[in-house]
């Protein structure tokens, strides 16, 4: 478990304000931000590299704020892996088991069992000079892992590696993650990391977390502009609210969003000024006008489509910019083309105001 | 393969070229010319010298004793200047490099004052049994003022090619301070620190200016060299100034040597 109480600490010229945050035994807890947010900071403070100016650092029930990094008990996997660059694979994994209390034999079999749980056994006598950054990953995950820390810290750990293994490397180190039980906080500054792999996500902004939560929850319900665009939940307006229904105080009540030239009928909380997240999968296209239920319907110019596997994301012009997604399938079946004007629809539900 | 550029052709170029090779001859071609005169039999002459032996004995003791303290206290005083962050920093660098730049017969005069029997310090060490004009350790002292900031500068360029996130990972794997010192960062700078030694060693054998001023005798190799030149002439001083030479340019080699391996690691 880990739990952050108020921290401050200092990096130079950047600081990470009050940062408070708890991480339940065995959790996968991502922390997301822009570089420069002090993502790196804040695994350094935890692994006691870098001084805490005020706050606390408590690790498996136990306040470490003032104990040396080598006795809390944490793996560290940087961004850039850092082996040891004058000692073999296998002297790499096994450097940090020469304290413990296991025999060389042990040690020998702690080292084999993680190779081969890896797939690098074929590199334990190899030096790491002319590793892939997939191998070098590996190595220095079995090396973290070897001492059987309670606690790993992993700093962006695909940012080196090219995409089709960075899928490879996010399962696996999942798979890894539910048979070694460790409690991880892994940095990134990529929202589909904490999709994939985190029980919970905590997103930094200029050294303060700015949401925190499970992953869907935070995708879903973003907490202030800066959250939704970063995570890229949607398309994010700023606008006013203004009440078109009187309802009991306190309540939630219809309301009227104006953005630019687009109005919308939402559910809102409060009046006054005000953004929304409008999710792309929550705009409906159409050639014909919507017959029904929503309460929100509006002409939209094509002026671009982007093609992305499975799926088209359709821009469009509605007074304001907006982003919708339909699938490939329906794309072919549509062709919908740059400048032709469709009818969309928005449920007053869908809108998300932040 | 690296590439290879083209010899400039322009008449920019061409002049370039002529003014370095000028100052290209003008170091190779002294040296050259003394090397000359590296023939086996001056070089057995110079081996029946008794004196010139005993003065290479001595050199190469003080010069070795010199950069064994240098490197004692220099390491850890580098260490400390990349990798901590304490008041006076910068000016603790700049004071280290001073004696680059002061004329060795002052050093000499300073190293005089400060550890001379009427000085408070050398006063001191006097009576502990530690003489050091016209004495062995006045030798050691002068060596060591002009060649610890070769040193320290080599060390210090050395521990900047570790990264300190290195020292970070080995401490998460249960490494002390020191132990991640021993064993990740010297490691990993010693092939530095062994090319700052040995060029901190070649200049405390050729120091000569603060050496003349404290301990003139004893002499090293620098002083014998210059005594003989001044009393006996040109020819007297060649023998010595042979070994010396070869001495100076087996060092330059290894140090080449240990560079070159450090860039292809």
């Amino acid at each position: 478990m880990i739990r952050l109480e108020q921290l401050t600490v200092p990096a130079g010229a950047f600081t990470l304000h009050n940062v408070s945050l708890e991480i339940p035994e065995g959790a996968y807890t991502l922390v997301i931000g822009p570089t420069g947010s002090g993502k790196t900071t804040l695994l350094e403070a935890i692994a006691g590299h870098v001084p805490v100016r005020d706050g606390r650092v408590f690790l498996r029930g136990v306040d470490v704020t003032h104990l040396p990094p080598e006795q809390r008990g944490v793996g560290f996997v940087y961004q850039q892996y850092h082996l040891f660059p004058h000692l073999r694979v296998r002297d790499n994994i096994r450097y940090g088991l020469r304290h413990g209390t296991q025999s060389p034999a042990e040690q020998d079999a702690r080292v084999e069992s993680l190779a081969g749980m890896l797939g690098i056994e074929a590199l334990l006598d190899r030096g790491v000079g002319r590793l892939s950054g997939g191998e070098q990953q590996r190595v220095a995950l079995a090396r973290a892992l070897a001492p059987r820390p309670s606690i790993l810290l992993l700093d962006e750990p695909f940012a080196a590696v090219d995409p089709s293994m960075r899928h490879l490397l996010r399962r696996e180190l999942r798979t890894l993650h539910e048979r070694e039980g460790t409690t991880t906080l892994q940095v990134t500054h990529d929202f589909d990391d904490a999709l994939r792999l985190g029980d919970q996500v905590a997103v930094l902004s200029e050294g303060r977390i700015a949401q925190a939560g499970p992953p869907d929850q935070v995708f879903r319900f973003p907490n202030s502009p800066f959250v939704a665009r970063f995570i890229g939940a949607g398309t994010v307006l700023a606008g006013v609210l203004e009440r078109s229904q009187a309802g009991t105080e306190g309540d939630p009540f219809a309301a009227r969003f104006q953005s630019g030239a687009l109005s919308l009928e939402v559910i809102a909380s409060h009046e006054g000024p005000a953004h929304a997240v409008i999710r792309p999968e929550d705009i409906l296209l159409s050639r014909d006008p919507f017959p029904g239920t929503p309460r929100n319907r509006f002409p939209a110019r094509i002026t671009r489509v982007e093609r992305t596997g499975a799926l088209a994301y359709v821009h469009l012009d509605a007074g304001v910019q907006l982003v919708a997604v339909i699938t490939s399938a329906t794309a072919d079946e549509m062709q919908p083309a740059v400048g032709e004007v469709l009818h969309a629809a928005l449920k007053a539900t869908a809108v998300h105001l932040v | 393969m690296q590439p290879v550029s083209s010899p400039p052709t322009r008449p920019g170029g061409l002049v370039a070229a002529f003014l370095a090779s000028l100052l290209i001859l003008f170091i190779a071609g002294p040296v050259l010319r003394l090397l000359l005169d590296a023939t086996p039999t001056s070089l057995a002459g110079a081996a029946r010298d008794p004196e010139l032996r005993a003065s290479i004995l001595l050199t190469v003791l003080t010069a070795t004793a010199a950069t064994g303290l240098a490197l004692l206290l220099g390491v850890p005083l580098a260490w400390f200047l990349v990798r901590a962050r304490f008041p006076g920093r910068r000016l603790v660098a700049g004071l280290i490099e001073l004696p680059v730049v002061i004329p060795h017969p002052v050093a000499g005069i300073a190293l005089l004052l400060f550890l001379g029997r009427r000085s408070a310090v050398g006063g001191v060490l006097a009576n502990a049994g530690l003489e050091f004009v016209s004495h062995v350790p006045g030798i050691v002292a002068g060596m060591l003022f002009v060649s610890a900031p070769i040193l320290v500068s080599g060390a210090r360029e050395a521990f900047h090619g570790v990264d300190p996130r290195l020292e970070r990972v080995a401490r998460s794997l249960g490494d002390s301070g020191f132990q991640a010192f021993r064993s990740v960062t010297l490691p990993l700078a010693g092939r530095g620190i062994l090319a700052a030694a040995l060029l901190s060693w070649a200049r405390a054998v050729s120091e000569f200016g603060s050496i003349v001023i404290l301990t003139y005798n004893p002499k090293v190799a620098s002083i014998l060299i210059y005594d003989r030149f001044t009393l006996y002439g040109l020819e007297a001083a060649v023998p010595a100034a042979v070994v010396l030479l070869l001495v100076a340019v087996a060092v330059f080699l290894l140090v080449r040597l240990l560079q070159r391996g450090h860039e292809t690691a």
